[in-house]
């Protein structure tokens, strides 16, 4: 009983301009973490569907993501650091063949089953690639 | 103080969001590549707007060129081998004819438009390229004799006629390079200052990304990284014919789309030519038409062929790797790291 009355007592301390401050703060975390929730630190990678950012990974992980392309399913894989499509749909495995990609701004496109992945870093990098 | 620090990490987030928001990145599967438009500095509406205008430019290109699916370009085909005369109701086909015309006389026949026979023989008028074989050498060595030229296409009163039915045209070198120059024409119509198209490779630089010029990688013909970075100042155009996105692989022989009109087989002993080309009305269209001949003539001849076109920046990426780059591109290049200059020779 005598926690709760202190509990209440403090309650009161809080006057309307701490509310203020608390709920401002509330706000701004919420706001950071919806837009940092998917920019790890370093670098990250960024799965296209045809137009669309399907999916934005953290490379350092070991992981593997199927994707529904527009052929069928594909396999990207996640491996601490560099990433690589594994299982792909499409008729020549091009995307397959490239291997894997570890650097910023290195990109594999699937053409066939229109999906894209690209690292994403925080060294400035160029702004297209002249494939 | 920890109360600061985190205010002030806050408020640089929150401007590195805003840093990013200036530009707008949309992508789009058409001409079977890939289509990248980065627009800068305009709000998200005018930018979508623009974006969706320009991807809707291709798409209506893509229906009218078509190599190989029904199209207008398809139609001519079929008549043009039942040696029939064909009405086109549509000027900016007859301009692209005669531009295309122009263009394989001025590059020696080495961009040739009209052997489509050659390129389906090869399997390349297909979406997968999973041929298998290589042709038969003797309906290669006929249809080459049969000397197939754009030059032989009459259009007279908006009546195309051919005298050759072995004439297929297929504008696969020419049809990216004219999308950029449209791309062009609506950016400008939309007052639109600063973008960076890129189709398949095929970039065109229209203004800038902000206090800096669009910064532009050259691919490794054989790693899935860039070579070399090079600034694309507005107005400048980048356009590369390469072995690696369209081949077929026979007795681990690899076999591209890159054939060459005088033997009618794919060259082989270059793996990459991109070129550079100036602000002009067409400069789209003619980084993509000139790298084909700079890509097939032979390495002696490759100089001689940039000269002839009057191409001041080109990189050539030989099958053993080494690399000729001419004088005024190597000025303006910037190697990537793990270059061995010395595979390296300046023309």
């Amino acid at each position: 009983m005598a926690l709760i009355k202190k509990l209440l007592q403090s309650y009161k301390v809080i006057k309307v301009g701490d509310w203020f401050v608390i709920l401002l703060f509330c706000a701004l975390i919420i706001f950071s973490i919806k837009s940092l929730w998917n920019l790890p630190k370093g670098e990250y990678l960024e799965i296209y569907k045809k137009n669309e950012i399907l999916a934005t990974y953290s490379l350092n992980q070991k992981i593997t993501k199927k994707i529904n392309g527009i052929k069928g399913v594909t396999e990207i894989m996640i491996d601490n650091g560099r990433v690589r499509f594994s299982e792909s749909p499409c008729p020549k495995k091009y995307c397959i063949h490239q291997g894997w990609i570890n650097k910023a701004n290195q990109m594999i496109v699937c053409i066939p089953n229109q999906i894209s992945i690209s690292i994403i870093g925080p060294k400035r990098g160029y702004d297209a690639i002249n494939y | 103080m920890r109360l600061n620090s985190l205010i002030v990490y806050i408020l640089i987030s929150l401007l590195m969001g805003c840093g990013e928001n200036k530009i707008h990145h949309s992508k789009d599967f058409i001409f079977g590549t890939l289509i990248d438009i980065k627009v800068y500095g305009e709000s998200k509406i005018n930018a979508e707007k623009v974006s969706n205008e320009i991807f809707n430019e291709f798409h209506r290109l893509h229906k009218l060129l078509h190599p190989w699916e029904k199209s207008l370009i398809t139609d001519i085909n079929i008549a043009i081998s039942q040696k029939k005369s064909i009405p086109i109701n549509n000027d900016e086909v007859i301009t692209i004819l005669r531009s295309a015309q122009h263009l394989e006389k001025q590059t020696q026949n080495l961009f040739n438009p009209s052997i489509g026979k050659l390129i389906n023989l090869w399997g390349f008028h297909s979406n997968d390229y999973v041929q298998k074989t290589i042709p038969n050498q003797e309906i290669i060595e006929k249809l080459v004799s049969s000397n197939p030229s754009m030059e032989s296409i009459k259009i007279e009163n908006k009546v195309l006629k051919s005298n050759n039915k072995n004439v297929q045209i297929d504008l696969g070198g020419y049809a990216k390079g004219y999308a950029l120059d449209q791309a062009k024409k609506i950016l400008t119509r939309n007052d639109v200052k600063n973008a960076l198209i890129n189709i398949g490779g095929n970039i065109l630089a229209f203004g800038k990304r902000g206090e800096r010029d669009w910064l532009v990688g050259i691919q490794n013909p054989r790693k899935p990284n860039a070579l070399a970075t090079i600034s694309l100042k507005s107005g400048w155009a980048i356009g590369t014919s390469g072995d690696y996105q369209r081949y077929i692989m026979v007795n681990n022989q690899r076999y591209s789309h890159l054939i060459n009109p005088k033997t009618g087989y794919p060259e082989s002993k270059t793996q990459s030519a991109t070129i550079l080309m100036p602000p002009s009305e067409d400069s789209g269209t003619l980084s993509d038409v000139f790298s084909k001949p700079l890509f097939i003539s032979s390495k002696k001849n490759k100089a001689d062929m940039a000269k002839l076109l009057n191409i001041k920046y080109f990189l050539i990426v030989m099958d053993d790797h080494s690399i000729f780059i001419s004088e005024d591109l190597n000025k303006e290049i910037n190697w990537e790291d793990g270059i061995d200059k010395k595979i390296i020779t300046i023309l």
